[in-house]
């Protein structure tokens, strides 16, 4: 699954780490998540869509078309 | 001044983490450490636990006791503790990891069986079974961890 977490995270000058620190996760969890390896989960997306004040579909893009 | 000072509130927890799993690490080596320790000076016969010599192995029954609750907390409290500290993707590597190592000893175990009434195998012993559930458990998390780093 596509999606805009590095752009984000680039936007507002936070490392994977600051970025991991802040959604409770490992720094390795945001670098599988970035690089499309991981899916996160539902809650997990929730707390990320939060934390950048936007919708998950604005962050997370699942190539079907609407 | 800590080091810590200088990380952003993220970073800070970040850090914690790993200093938490480096020090889980470091317990769980411990405690693997108590176990060959006391293996290697109360064993009293000529089998051996890590060599998968299980039948001659020859312990008091105070230290058996002692060793088997060491053991079930080592190879079950201490994992499934850890379980509750990790995110979702080291949760999602363990999961593959124990459901390759449960698969292989339900599937493997009886092969092993019917190999052996064909005179291919000798008979399936405890520690073989032991043997392919741990390595296939490895096999499975090192998978896991390969695809999804």
């Amino acid at each position: 699954m596509k999606n805009r977490l590095k752009v984000l995270r680039a936007e507002r000058d936070w490392s994977q780490a600051e970025l991991a620190g802040r959604l409770d996760v490992s720094r390795q969890a945001v670098n599988a998540i970035e690089t499309g390896k991981h899916d996160p989960s539902l809650p997990l997306a929730f707390r990320i869509a939060r934390l950048f004040e936007m919708t998950i579909e604005e962050i997370f893009d699942d190539g079907a078309k609407s | 001044m800590s080091k810590t000072d200088n990380l952003n509130p993220g970073e800070a927890i970040t850090r914690r983490r790993n200093r938490r799993e480096i020090l889980t690490y470091i317990f769980a080596g411990l405690l693997g450490g108590v176990i060959g320790f006391i293996v290697a000076f109360a064993d009293q016969g000529d089998g051996s636990l890590f060599k998968g010599q299980w039948e001659e192995l020859v312990l008091d029954p105070t230290i058996a006791v002692i060793l088997a609750i060491t053991l079930l907390l080592a190879l079950i409290a201490l994992p499934l503790w850890c379980f509750s500290l990790t995110d979702e993707l080291v949760q999602k590597r363990n999961l593959i990891g124990y459901t390759g190592g449960s698969m292989a000893v339900m599937g493997g175990v009886p092969a092993w069986a019917v190999l052996h009434a064909g005179g291919l195998a000798p008979f399936p012993s405890a520690a073989g079974a032991w043997a392919i559930g741990f390595f296939a458990t490895m096999a499975a998390f090192a998978y896991a961890w390969l695809t999804s780093r």
